[in-house]
């Protein structure tokens, strides 16, 4: 007869079966034939634009999978490799460049990529006016498309396009036919690119699936599919890493990349970049602010821990900056001033300035969370105090320190703005220009360095790099040297490209133009 | 009932209004960078006066403000600067997966948080007694993010008998994809019959579902206990035992009953609250939810983000509270709702 435990002991018994029968089905789903998938663990939010003209974020990592470039920039060769366009010419004056495209290329709408299919592509872009625009909207006069294969550019002056056309932003193709912001931000992508999208979650996870009709073809070994996702948590991103539940991941706190050295099934990527960290020093104060005054600046330069930044803090993945351009990129040179730690220079020339026994205090803002800053930042705290100098480090959201570097009067702004920067692409400019050329209000420039002569020097540079890369570098130096005779800012250090990935990841090969970004068309997994 | 009901809601409406008007101002008060996180921070300075332009920060604040609640109340909550993206989209996108997490440790808590009160209560002053009240203490006072890590290191890394992170495995997802109905991966592929992809959801959501469930569980086996401390106390109850009604009958009709008010008051309250506590949570294991999208929206000062996520958390709150009132009047024939 069934009492009350009957029944409960018979509830527990069909619970429990109908439990094994589901997580039976799990299991019963994971024999059918896998195809083999990639997984790259991201640290960040992927999909803040979906729009290829308007995409200038992490995005990037998916993008350059699901669209094409005309050409990509090789780093160690500093030459620039064919991608959509085969093969490429300027005219003498460098005023005229003409793309010849590759044959047989699809979109994944199914229709054929063209001349005139970029032209209007590059066009939408310009007329977008969005982020990335001005990489074309400036030295682009027009385009015209000869045939179906031959896109001519006519340029204002003789510009650099091969640069342009292969840096990480801007310069994707699409289909301009169906090319629409909202269409795209509804989760659609209309490229040519190895991987197409296959679903999304949010701006946190995409997947990618292998596009049947690549022009490059599907011989060799191949990944069927790609997830990017994004995951926040270093230590999971980890874990996923050692596991084997993640091939790759961008970035990993220096402790856990030294901890996964030893591991055999985990390879730690080391490679220059063209990242690197800036302090920023505010020119713009009332001349009796000390900051106004460049004595104080070079002391504040000559007071920084330079080698135990690099060796404590980036655990020695750095080098010591000289001037602002990274030493992996084109421009940057021996021949351009390094500061050193030198606390006897940085007295002497204090006391030059009025201030023999420091006496003043500096307000120096950073993004919150970035414990690299903050660490560096002490560092330099404790060599200041040394000569009577207080430096307040003032940690506040990325937003925050940017709005208040943008504060209308210079006073209420910071007098020290610690600054990441890389480039759009491989020129030089994207550090001067964007850094320290003078904006009213001041866009990035957060020294708000305002010297005609140092602008002068660097957009003539612009104009002779397309044809004389020799004097480009030689102006690119002087104006350089002049910015660390002013003092407006300091390099702190160039970082290494430090990806981790797992052993039998192949064909990841990093490169400083496309930062994190991993092609992955040419990887496959080795086990 | 209806007067009861005309004036909650009156109230709330009012409630929200004052929210929003709060939020609205401290997301303008605090610095931030609105127009560079639209165009992003490299774009030119003619790009981004556009872009003021745009986002309507050119126009005065009462301006700005009224305009969004226009655009509010049609079903426009404003377009998330950071994701581009309709921010009512976004919830409702990330919305389900902290509903999955919420419901599932809320459950939990309250099935094995209120039994433990129970017998702690019951067996008062004994090593079981003891050992619940540590129990709970230790779910309450463990730092979520720390047992997260924990479970993951325990079962994950060492065991080998739960998943890391996610809400379904990366296979699962390609080979058995969820029909989304809800947005709810176990409603839905229990519905859709995709029993494959019902299995990877469940044995995702346990360590996260878990780790949630700590501080409830343990705060609801608190209230529990002492609740029916008070209420095994009373004459009435004494008398129910001498007329020999069983101890089951005695703890679940007659003690229970009374001493369940405060507990489901609070159990309302924490659910509401998870939505967004969950952020830490969802970091650790991955979960795509609501917490992960409000607090890059905190993070990125994304105002119109902010303000939506706010307004929907208040709302919630309000509609909780008043079914708790109503079920308590339900529960307890001596409250009144008047």
């Amino acid at each position: 007869m069934f009492t009350r435990k009957n029944y409960g002991r018979f509830g527990t018994a069909i619970g429990g079966a109908i439990l094994l029968v589901v997580l039976s089905f799990a299991a019963i789903g994971f024999s059918q034939g896998q195809p083999e998938v990639a997984f790259y663990a991201d640290s960040h939010a992927i999909m803040t634009y979906w729009d290829p003209s308007l995409s200038y974020s992490d995005e990037v990592f998916v993008m350059q999978n699901m669209y094409e470039l005309l050409m990509y920039y090789d780093a160690k060769t500093e030459e620039v490799n064919p991608g959509l366009a085969r093969s490429w010419d300027k005219s003498d004056d460098g005023l005229t460049w003409t793309f010849h495209l590759q044959e047989g290329v699809k979109f994944h709408t199914g229709k054929p990529v063209t001349a005139d299919s970029v032209k209007r592509a590059f066009e939408r872009t310009i007329e977008m006016e969005g982020g990335p625009s001005y990489i074309w909207g400036d030295p682009v006069d027009h385009f015209e498309a000869v045939d179906d294969l031959t896109l001519k550019i006519f340029l204002n002056y003789p510009a650099a396009l091969d640069i342009l056309a292969s840096g990480a932003y801007g310069s994707y193709v699409f289909d301009p036919d169906v090319a629409d912001t909202d269409w795209f931000n509804q989760g659609n992508e209309c490229g040519s690119g190895p991987y197409m999208l296959e679903s999304h979650q949010g701006t946190t996870e995409v997947l990618l699936t292998k596009f049947e009709d690549y022009w490059r073809g599907w011989q060799g070994k191949h990944f069927d599919k790609v997830v990017v996702k994004t995951v926040e948590q270093a230590s999971t991103r980890r874990l996923m890493l050692e596991s084997g539940q993640a091939d790759f991941t961008d970035s990993l706190p220096m402790p856990d990349i030294d901890a996964l050295e030893g591991n055999p099934d985990v390879d730690v990527v080391r490679a220059s970049s063209w990242q690197n960290s800036l302090a920023l020093f505010n020119t713009a104060k009332s001349p009796e602010h000390p900051i106004s005054n460049p004595l104080v600046r070079k002391a504040l330069a000559y007071a920084l821990p330079y080698k135990k930044i690099i060796d404590g803090i980036m655990f020695g993945n750095a080098v010591q900056a000289r001037g602002v351009v990274p030493y992996a990129l084109w421009g940057s040179s021996d021949r351009v001033k390094q500061y050193t730690l030198s606390p006897e220079t940085a007295k002497v020339l204090l006391a030059a300035a009025g201030y023999p026994d420091g006496g003043f205090s500096l307000v120096a803002t950073y993004s919150s969370g970035d414990s690299v800053v903050r660490g560096m930042g002490e560092l330099w705290k404790e060599q200041l105090a040394n000569l009577g100098v207080d430096l307040k480090l003032q940690a506040m959201p990325f937003d925050s320190t940017i709005a208040k570097g943008q504060a209308e009067d210079p006073n209420d702004r910071q007098d020290i703005f610690f600054f990441g920067w890389f480039p759009d692409n491989a020129d030089p400019m994207s550090f001067l220009f964007s850094l320290f050329a003078a904006a009213e209000p001041p866009v990035l420039n957060m020294s708000y360095y305002n010297n005609p002569v140092f602008e002068a020097l660097i957009l003539q540079a612009l104009r002779v790099s397309a044809t004389n890369r020799e004097e480009a570098i030689n102006l690119y130096v002087e104006a350089q040297n002049m910015l660390m005779e002013d003092c407006a800012g300091v390099g702190l250090y160039d970082m290494d490209i430090l990806n981790v990935k797992r052993a039998s990841l192949k064909g990841y090969v990093p490169n400083p133009c496309y930062t994190n970004v991993v092609f992955w068309y040419d990887c496959y997994r080795e086990e | 009932m209806v007067a009861y009901l005309t004036r909650r809601i009156a109230l709330a409406f009012l409630v929200m209004v004052g929210v929003s008007i709060i939020v609205f101002l401290l997301a303008r008060v605090i610095p931030s960078d609105p127009v560079g996180r639209w165009v992003g921070i490299r774009a030119k300075a003619e790009q981004r006066e556009r872009a003021r332009i745009e986002l309507g920060l050119d126009k005065p604040l009462y301006i700005q403000y009224l305009s969004y609640m226009n655009g509010f109340v049609h079903g426009n909550w404003g377009t998330s600067l950071y994701t581009h993206q309709p921010v009512l989209r976004d919830i409702a996108t990330y919305l389900p997966a902290s509903l999955d997490l919420i419901i599932f440790g809320m459950a939990t808590a309250l099935i094995l948080g209120i039994p433990l009160g129970i017998l702690s209560a019951v067996k008062n002053g004994t090593i079981i007694d003891h050992a619940s009240r540590v129990f709970s203490l230790a779910g309450i006072a463990l730092p979520t993010f720390w047992l997260a890590m924990v479970f993951q290191l325990v079962f994950f890394r060492q065991l080998h008998i739960l998943p890391l992170s996610g809400r379904v495995s990366m296979l699962t997802a390609i080979l058995n994809p969820i029909n989304h109905i809800t947005g709810s991966n176990l409603l839905d592929s229990l519905v859709t019959g995709n029993f494959a992809a019902l299995g990877s959801a469940l044995s995702h959501i346990i360590l996260p579902g878990i780790t949630l469930a700590a501080a409830p569980l343990g705060l609801m086996a608190r209230m529990s206990r002492a609740t029916m401390l008070e209420v095994l106390g009373e004459d009435y109850i004494r008398t129910a035992r001498a007329y020999g009604i069983s101890e089951i009958r005695v703890l679940i009709v007659y003690a229970l009953r009374n001493a369940i008010a405060p507990v489901l008051t609070v159990g309302a309250l924490l659910f509401a609250e998870s939505l967004v506590s969950t952020f830490l949570v969802e970091s650790v294991f991955t979960w795509p939810g609501l917490g992960f999208y409000a607090s890059n929206a905190i993070l990125t000062v994304d105002y119109p983000a902010i303000m939506g996520v706010t307004i929907l958390i208040s709302f919630t709150y309000i509609f909780l509270n008043l079914i708790v009132d109503i079920t308590q009047a339900f529960l307890d024939p001596r409250i009144r709702i008047s």
